[in-house]
């Protein structure tokens, strides 16, 4: 194989002529002859019983074409637990949760047989927040949670918690009893975040030769097919999934969504069915990054060595389990990660609310893990005295380290990334003038996150041409991982050029199994199984090329679109006349690869309810930022952000440097001005654009980047994935910057002008969270024991 | 009622009703999908068009108002197949990523810099006031923006 050095280049991406011309077609662009047009009819209380749901008059409406409901939908699914029905069944769970769907001739007539379905309902009472899903006799939000399907075994569940995952590594409570060691204990609580992808969730659905066929606009096209069967109860391989270009994804689109109504609707209307979110509808049903609360506990010498840490974590999975239960698995590798521990003990609960259910959303649960964890080790550098840039240099995670669930870390990364930063820093002047007379704050943060790697496949058809089409589930999101990542890949192995590789769009019918366009997976797990797809190819190549030149194939080399004699420039034949040759005499070349995680050993029973035990890919990166903050309003301005991130090897820097920006700027919003808040009956107060505040072209600045290469990665030639990453820190560095500016302690997100002028003011109460006992052991069901003890 | 429209400097005719938003005409009616809806409130500025040459948001003008008007869509920008020097500057630059942003972003700029005499960063910030992006961070296409109003400058 040539060298992977040769694959790096900024290549630039196919799809960006038509996405300035107008003319790429996304879901929402798309039509079929005859399609008819759906809405949901979607409940607007956060809790009760259905007596009674009539759709004999809408039946009867203009226009309409087919009504379903539960009926037509008997299945469950979810992730961990089976507990999610399509439509509500039995009782509405939340505000917004879809009740009927109806198909009409267009889109109005559909709104207006919605509108006339006969809904009787009796209230029930709601549980809105987790402090009140974790009182005393709390009203369930599933009653018959144990009699729902489990998925994956471990978790401990009930009641209104979800799912439990605990981390035990090591006697926490002797590191907490040592008489040298100062106790910091803090908590935090954040908001959900809404991911605003530009286009909505939308679906075209068919039914042909009885087969669906599903058009939509998703990261994830096999976990579409596998729920839509199990939800509709038909074998997955009727199901065809296929995904056109898709507008924004950020996580959003990482679960099935409105894909089985338009397939319900299709098949009983014998038509093919267009569903698509109205923004409202993205606004109050999306699948936010959960809001969270986090109690966390540490036990450090003067010498600044974490002999002790424990936390409780809090995750609002909204009325159905969702990806957090999943999630509760992150707290162990971004609250257990970035620092040096002893013994160590962390729970992680997803609890169940009367709200919308909450999603995957760009490093999921480490966002604020993250600013959780940056902001209480300030204070652990505050109350032991300790610089905090010092304090880091020192007790980030090296070399043979041990994470939280006993894995072992290879290789000292984070400390030369820090000695990076401060490169850069000492490198420029800082902007502290900018600020002038308003309060100055800058901080520096660490993260630690992973590669979701898992399984791909991948299949490649060299052509005769002398181009090659390769074949995956994968979808191009906008990250440029399919466009850009995958060709470089490819090409390089194949001595071809990036732009003579054609990537199909996903297709469940020709692309194997893949889990999805996510955490930060593509240019390694699809990248993988793509080289070993080039393995197969190249081997076939090179043998018929033995053949025409009588050489052996261990003498051949494949470089610049030729098949050379190693040494003999000029020596060989072209990649075209011998893909033809092939073609001829032994039938055309392709190849199929295949790959998944291979697995990081963790220390047996450290781990329990966890879907990862230890981390395949860690993924580190070092943020910095400077603010000023206006005493008179509280407006916190950014004046320098600055990122060393971890990329493995970066395979088109170019492109990394966008998705850095990029990630950066969605995570000021976070930190800064993206809220939502959840009204007393359980619907989200922020309906638009008008009321949730995204960042605009003058609230950012450009972002210093300096890409950190050659940490140990088993990605493809040394890759990491390099976009999901961008957003860990910076909730973290701001909410640090904050609170050095304004000497206060800074425990909630958004940094919303209100809320920083209270904290200023002193109008802000210390956050108290006291539904998460002080006592580590009163907020779990059952604790772990850990074989094996911290050395 | 029969409406004429001048769109992208063709005589079209439209039978909607006139407070029908001009996005949907030119969505559903026309075929130029380039204009996106994401917000329909006038917030995100994915739909934007010209109108006589002035940046407009197509989710809020009723047809009706647009006729008699020289309605410039995103599909109108590249000549015979060939790349206006904003286009062909934000390809250069690989400002793209899902895309859904830039219809809306080429006509406030195209519109913008038919204007804007040797405009500034900050300049360039404050005309994409009333235009989203998710994906970005915005530099790049500021980047690009301010390259093809230098090349427009040197040019001119």
């Amino acid at each position: 194989m040539p060298e992977p050095s040769t694959a790096v280049k900024n290549f630039p991406r196919r799809d960006a002529r038509d996405k300035l011309r107008g003319h790429t077609r996304y879901t929402v662009d798309r039509g079929r002859p005859g399609m008819l047009h759906a809405t949901l009819l979607r409940a607007n209380t956060p809790s009760a019983r259905i007596v009674r749901i009539d759709a004999s008059e809408a039946r009867k409406m203009p226009g309409v074409r087919a009504i379903v409901s539960a009926v037509d939908a008997p299945g469950r699914h979810g992730i961990g637990i089976a507990d999610h029905p399509l439509f509500a069944t039995g009782r509405i769970r939340y505000d917004g949760e879809p009740i009927a769907a109806v198909a009409a001739e267009t889109l109005a007539q559909a709104r207006a047989a919605a509108a006339a379905i006969v809904v009787e309902l009796e209230p029930l009472p709601a549980v809105i927040s987790m402090a009140d899903a974790l009182a005393p006799d709390a009203p369930l939000v599933h009653p018959d949670w144990r009699s729902y399907e489990v998925l994956l075994e471990g978790g401990a569940r009930a009641g209104n918690v979800a799912w439990e995952a605990t981390v035990v590594r090591g006697d926490v409570d002797a590191a907490f009893a040592r008489s040298d060691v100062a106790i910091v204990e803090s908590v935090y609580r954040v908001g959900r975040q809404n991911h605003v992808s530009f286009e909505p969730r939308a679906v075209i659905a068919s039914y042909e030769d009885g087969r669906f066929h599903i058009e939509t606009s998703t990261q994830v096209p096999w976990s579409v097919r596998n729920a839509t069967a199990r939800l509709l109860n038909v074998p997955p391989s009727q199901i065809r999934v296929t995904v056109p270009a898709v507008g924004g994804g950020f996580g959003l689109k990482f679960d099935c969504a409105l894909e089985p109504f338009a397939a319900l609707l299709a098949r009983a209307a014998e038509r093919p069915v267009r569903l698509v979110n109205s923004r409202q509808e993205e606004m109050l049903t999306c699948l936010c990054r959960e809001n969270a609360e986090i109690r966390i506990r540490s036990a450090v010498t003067k010498e600044g060595e974490i002999v002790g840490r424990e936390a409780v974590v809090l995750m609002d999975c909204g009325a159905y389990g969702g990806e957090q239960i999943f999630l509760t698995t992150m707290t162990a590798h971004t609250l257990g990660g970035n620092y040096r521990l002893g013994a160590v003990r962390l729970a992680s609960r997803a609890i169940y609310t009367n709200t919308a259910p909450n999603g995957a959303f760009r490093a999921c649960n480490g966002v604020y893990n993250t600013f959780a964890l940056e902001r209480h080790t300030d204070e652990i550098c505050a109350a032991i005295g300790i610089d905090p840039l010092a304090f880091r240099r020192h007790a980030v995670l090296g070399d043979g380290d041990l994470g939280s669930t006993g894995q072992v870390f290879e290789s000292d990364v984070l400390g030369p990334m820090l000695d990076r930063m401060a490169e850069l820093r000492t490198a420029k002047p800082s902007k502290r003038p900018m600020a002038g007379p308003r309060l100055y704050g800058r901080a520096t943060t660490v993260g630690t996150w992973f590669v979701f790697v898992g399984p791909s496949a991948a299949t490649i058809n060299l052509n005769a041409d002398g181009s090659a089409t390769l074949v995956t589930s994968g979808v191009e999101i906008g990250s440029g991982s399919m466009m850009q990542a995958l060709p470089q890949i490819v090409s390089n192995a194949l001595g071809l050029r990036p732009e003579d590789v054609i990537v199909r769009a996903a297709d469940t019918d020709a692309g194997g199994y893949d889990v999805g366009v996510g955490g930060g997976r593509t240019t390694v797990s699809l990248g993988a199984a793509s080289m070993a797809a080039c393995v197969e190819v190249r081997r076939k190549l090179l043998e018929v090329a033995s053949e025409m030149l009588e050489v052996a194939p261990g003498d051949l080399v494949l470089a610049d679109g030729r098949v050379e004699i190693i040494g003999i420039k000029g020596s060989g034949a072209t990649i075209v006349e011998v893909a033809e040759r092939a073609q001829r005499v032994v039938g055309p070349i392709s190849g199929s690869g295949s790959f998944t995680g291979p697995g990081v050993v963790a220390m047996p029973g450290c781990a329990t309810g966890h879907f990862i035990d230890a981390i395949d890919i860690p993924v580190f990166a070092v943020h910095e930022c400077e603010v000023a903050v206006d005493p008179e309003t509280g407006h916190v301005e950014v004046l320098s952000y600055a990122v060393v991130q971890d990329v493995g090897r970066a395979l088109n820097p170019r492109a990394i440097y966008g998705q850095i920006q990029g990630g950066v700027v969605q995570g000021l919003g976070y930190a800064l001005h993206e809220e939502i808040s959840i009204g007393a009956k359980g619907r989200i107060d922020q309906t638009g654009f008008e009321t949730y505040r995204t960042p605009l072209a003058q609230d950012v600045v450009p972002v210093e980047i300096s890409l950190y290469e050659g940490a140990p990665s088993i990605g493809p030639l040394g890759t990491k994935g390099a976009g999901e990453v961008p957003i860990l820190n910076v909730a973290a560095a701001i909410a640090c910057a904050v609170s050095n500016a304004t000497g206060r302690p800074v425990q909630e997100l958004p940094l919303t002008p209100p809320h920083v002028l209270a904290l200023l003011l002193g109008n802000k109460p210390s956050l108290e969270l006291p539904h998460i006992s002080a006592s580590w052991r009163d907020n779990v069901f059952a604790e772990p024991s850990c074989v094996a003890r911290a050395p | 009622m029969r409406l004429s429209l001048e769109i992208n400097g063709e005589d079209r005719f439209s039978l909607s009703d006139p407070l029908t938003p001009l996005v949907d005409v030119l969505r559903d009616e026309f075929f130029l999908t380039g204009a996106k809806v994401v917000c329909r409130e006038g917030f995100c500025g994915a739909c934007t068009v010209l109108l006589d040459g002035q940046p407009a948001v197509s989710c809020l003008v009723p047809v009706g108002l647009a006729a008699g008007c020289k309605i410039t869509t995103v599909e109108s920008l590249a000549r015979d197949g060939v790349l206006s020097p904003l286009q062909r500057v934000m390809e250069e630059y690989d400002a793209v990523q899902c895309g859904m942003c830039f219809p809306g972003m080429l006509m406030t700029l195209t519109g913008f810099l038919a204007r804007a005499r040797n405009p500034s960063r900050e300049d360039i910030k404050e005309a994409l006031v009333g235009n989203v992006c998710r994906c970005t961070g915005y530099e790049r296409i500021v980047d690009a923006a301010l390259a093809a109003a230098q090349a427009t400058v040197v040019e001119g």
